[in-house]
């Protein structure tokens, strides 16, 4: 099997060991699996390819800029606006200009690795593996924490997230943890669990309903076939909510990202 | 598209509730591991309940 084999996903096309889906179905295929070298695998060969798609992308767009824009400008603009406009000016206000590089890339970049999970020659989300969601949140996680320290100085900035106004001092010794705890870890982790569970979850159902309406078909019994083809009608609308469930999530992410610096660079709660 | 801010405090208020019975529940469980007993435990995961809910009051709530 040449590497295309490899980057085609096994959905419905092996037998037996397929069956039923679960974690495994998510394990990363290595691209030479003689080569030794297992960190080479799909979901690396896809965010690769995603964030060359992204630079190329807005390269693309953006080159040959005209005062009267044309089609291609016209809807660069359109999506570029999206981010700036919806997610970046309304979160961040004055300051937004300063956020919105790094916003667009992620925007751009998890969106084109979510719909990664619709396209017929990688079929899997590289977000279903939670390794590369939890990189994303540990560079907001940088990025929040790092602009409150650099507005408020590390003791403002720690005051201000950690001491809410208005609790009577002797509540601080209970309040404190909870809010390091909240507001430092279950803040980020959430949030590429969030991204992590969604791409991971709609994808199983992607395929227990094509891996199971495969297996339905080849039974002999003619009811089985029947169910078997409704099984796999049945992927195609949860291919559509996932595409609807992809969009949704690389919007979500951001504008948390965005809300998450904004309440970093908050003067008061 | 609006409602970003709507999204942040809805799931801030998530994890303060989701912190609070995880912290002091695991509080109390390192508690009961200690002093061998069984019911620390339960009495951190509602503490920290109640913390969780103070504190959205105090964070969100108007005054």
């Amino acid at each position: 099997m040449g590497l295309l084999g490899l980057i085609i996903p096994m959905e419905g096309g092996e037998e037996g060991s397929h069956w039923p889906p679960g974690v495994h179905s998510f394990d990363p295929k290595p691209l030479f699996p003689d080569a030794g070298i297992d960190w080479l695998n799909t979901y690396l060969l896809q965010a690769v390819i995603a964030t060359i798609l992204v630079i190329v992308l807005w390269l693309w767009v953006s080159k040959h800029q005209k005062v009267v824009p044309g089609f291609k400008q016209w809807c660069g603009e359109q999506l570029y606006n999206v981010v700036r406009n919806g997610i970046g000016r309304d979160a961040l206000g004055p300051d937004y200009q300063k956020f919105t590089p790094y916003l667009l890339a992620l925007f751009s970049f998890i969106l084109v690795n979510n719909l990664f999970g619709q396209f017929f020659l990688s079929m899997f989300p590289t977000f279903s593996r939670v390794g590369y969601a939890y990189a994303l949140a540990l560079l907001t996680w940088l990025l929040y924490n790092g602009v409150g320290i650099a507005k408020h100085g590390l003791g403002g900035y720690l005051k201000m997230m950690t001491m809410p106004k208005g609790v009577p001092w002797p509540l601080y010794i209970i309040i404190i943890p909870l809010e390091i705890l909240s507001n430092f870890i279950v803040r980020p982790v959430t949030l590429a669990l969030r991204l992590f569970a969604n791409l991971f979850a709609g994808h199983l159902v992607v395929i227990v309903f094509v891996v199971g309406g495969t297996l339905l078909l080849e039974q002999s019994s003619f009811l089985y076939k029947i169910a078997g083809g409704a099984s796999l009608l049945m992927a195609y609308p949860i291919f559509a909510l996932e595409i609807f469930v992809g969009v949704l999530q690389a919007y979500i992410f951001t504008v948390l990202t965005a809300q998450y610096v904004a309440s970093s660079l908050a003067d008061d709660h | 598209m609006e409602g970003g801010e709507g999204i942040d405090q809805g799931l801030r208020v998530l994890s303060y509730l989701l912190s609070g019975p995880l912290l002091y529940g695991f509080l109390g469980w390192l508690l009961d591991q200690w002093l061998h007993t069984s019911y620390w435990m339960v009495l951190g995961i509602v503490f920290g309940m109640a913390a969780g809910v103070y504190l959205v009051i105090r964070r969100f709530g108007r005054p």
